[in-house]
């Protein structure tokens, strides 16, 4: 255990430095970490915007992961009314392009993310003004 | 903006308020500051390398007054969107060569639009253009007839040789879409200006407690529900008051007995077979240009079945009757639907964002004075900024 949470905190620091972001954000589950920062920051209201993101395992920034990226308000039940498109930006720095939270609120960044024979679902809340 | 914040935190706590001016909280004056500044940074017709073009608006602009552009002579743009109607016709659904099944919005400030028609079916206003003209029930015209009233009125053949750079002869459905890009070039132009809510927002920007008291109080009232408990602003956002999306709002969406108006499902469809989009061989933008992000990424869903746009609601006091059919007659019964829900009607599952208020007359007129405070004094008498010389 201990040694999973050491590597899982190299892995979070892999992460952020390869994002190359002042303030990333991050999401974690079952050793799988994603750094991630919106484009801009902080995430507009009613307006397109991008998530650059790394994705970091046990054994690094990984740039062998399948993932799609999206959005939903739990509360409200609806997802965005857009499908945003995912590409690599630069070895193991990914882009997801076309967000947009539709209106003010709580919203959760969701990654699904297919790695080492492995499908995983990262999320994190964001208070969006 | 953390300047602003602390501006705003400022005002709160920097003793009573005058007489006239609501206590409103931080949080309610960050939420009322996001509604500006405006006018916003300027935009252009996306997919359009005409638009910022002076020759190209000048010809729009007798494009869209131009009658000959439909099949019998007898409509133009304008016949649905007359200015001094702010742009839009007052009838409850238009009248084209029949009763058509929607209402008119106005031009006012679309270029700041995303989607176009209350589905949502166009993604530019040159190719929300060209559906009006070719649609049998409106203008009924024809790629052939457009050109053919361009290249005979010597006027317009000049002015179109100039915008383009060659005579409007050959390929009719490219002289169609340009004549449809200087039209949409034309209501680009349109942005309204500046209104007594925007001399509020901003005074509340700078702390100018004096010049923030100008803003009558039924209006203060009236716009500390449209922030807070009536929860307006979770789609009428921003600067526009417009999140430029889709909504379900509980109406009934029937055109006439026994046909349901899609909305927004249809406006998907109908996009995405347009041969006129910005990933169609006749857009100026690149398939990734960012403006072509919305059409490329758009998600058709199962809740879009009856949505329909979220308006702008600048000038809106100025475009009655409302909603996607015209069926609210005035702005008051337009508090009253949302005030008195019927939340059977809607169609969401989850949390409701709409809920009756059960507000009291007091809090409708409110509310309806905060709305009129939207309207640019000049928005119901646009005239030409100058008489365009002839094209020689």
């Amino acid at each position: 255990m201990l040694a999973f949470a050491a590597g899982a905190a190299q892995a979070s620091d892999d992460c952020a430095v390869a994002l190359k972001a002042a303030r990333p954000l991050f999401a974690e589950a079952d050793g799988v970490r994603v750094a991630f920062v919106p484009r801009p920051s902080p995430p507009p209201v009613g307006r397109h915007f991008d998530v650059d993101f790394v994705v970091c395992s046990r054994s690094g920034v990984r740039s062998d992961a399948v993932i799609q990226v999206d959005a939903d308000m739990p509360a409200h039940r609806h997802g965005m009314n857009y499908r945003a498109a995912v590409s690599p930006l630069s070895p193991g720095v990914y882009r997801a392009q076309g967000l947009m939270f539709h209106m003010p609120g709580r919203w959760r960044v969701i990654f699904d993310i297919a790695l080492d024979g492995r499908t995983l679902r990262l999320t994190r809340e964001l208070e969006v003004q | 903006m953390l300047l602003a914040s602390a501006a705003l935190v400022g005002l709160c706590a920097a003793g009573a308020p005058p007489a006239t001016l609501l206590d409103f909280s931080a949080d309610e004056m960050q939420r009322i500051v996001r509604h500006g500044p405006w006018p916003p940074p300027r935009a252009s017709d996306a997919g359009n390398a005409q638009a910022e073009r002076a020759d190209a608006i000048a010809l729009g602009e007798r494009l869209f007054f131009d009658a000959r552009l439909s099949i019998d002579g007898l409509l133009s743009c304008a016949s649905c969107h007359r200015p001094e109607l702010a742009f839009t016709d007052s009838r409850e659904r238009s009248l084209g060569r029949m009763l058509l099944d929607r209402n008119a919005p106005s031009l006012w400030n679309a270029v700041h639009e995303r989607w176009y028609g209350w589905d949502g079916a166009a993604d530019s206003l040159w190719s929300q253009s060209i559906r009006p003209i070719l649609d049998p029930r409106e203008m009924a015209s024809t790629a052939a007839h457009v050109r053919s009233a361009i290249a005979t009125d010597a006027e317009l053949a000049c002015r179109y040789r100039r915008t383009f750079g060659h005579a409007p002869a050959g390929d009719d459905e490219a002289v169609l879409v340009d004549a449809a890009k200087a039209i949409g070039a034309f209501v680009g132009t349109l942005v309204s200006g500046r209104t007594a809510f925007d001399a509020f927002r901003d005074a509340l920007a700078r702390n100018d407690r004096r010049a923030a008291a100008n803003y009558p109080l039924p209006a203060q009232r009236g716009l500390r529900l449209f922030v807070g408990r009536g929860q307006c602003h979770l789609c009428h956002v921003g600067p526009l008051f417009s999140n430029g999306e889709f909504g379900d709002t509980g109406l009934p969406f029937f055109t006439r007995p026994g046909v349901v108006d899609p909305g927004r499902h249809g406006g998907i469809a109908t996009l995405r077979a347009s041969d006129y989009n910005l990933l169609s061989r006749w857009s100026d933008a690149r398939d990734d240009d960012a403006a072509t992000t919305k059409t490329r990424l758009v998600a058709p869903q199962h809740r879009n079945f009856g949505e329909f746009k979220v308006p702008s609601l600048r000038n809106v006091a100025l475009t009655a009757p409302y909603m996607h059919d015209g069926q609210l007659a005035t702005l008051d019964d337009v508090v009253h639907h949302y005030s008195e829900l019927d939340l059977e009607r809607l169609h969401a599952d989850g949390e409701q964002i709409l809920k009756p208020l059960h507000l009291s007359d007091d809090e409708r007129a409110d509310l309806v004075a905060f709305l009129g405070t939207l309207t640019d004094p000049y928005a119901g008498s646009w005239r030409p900024q100058v008489a365009p010389a002839r094209c020689r």
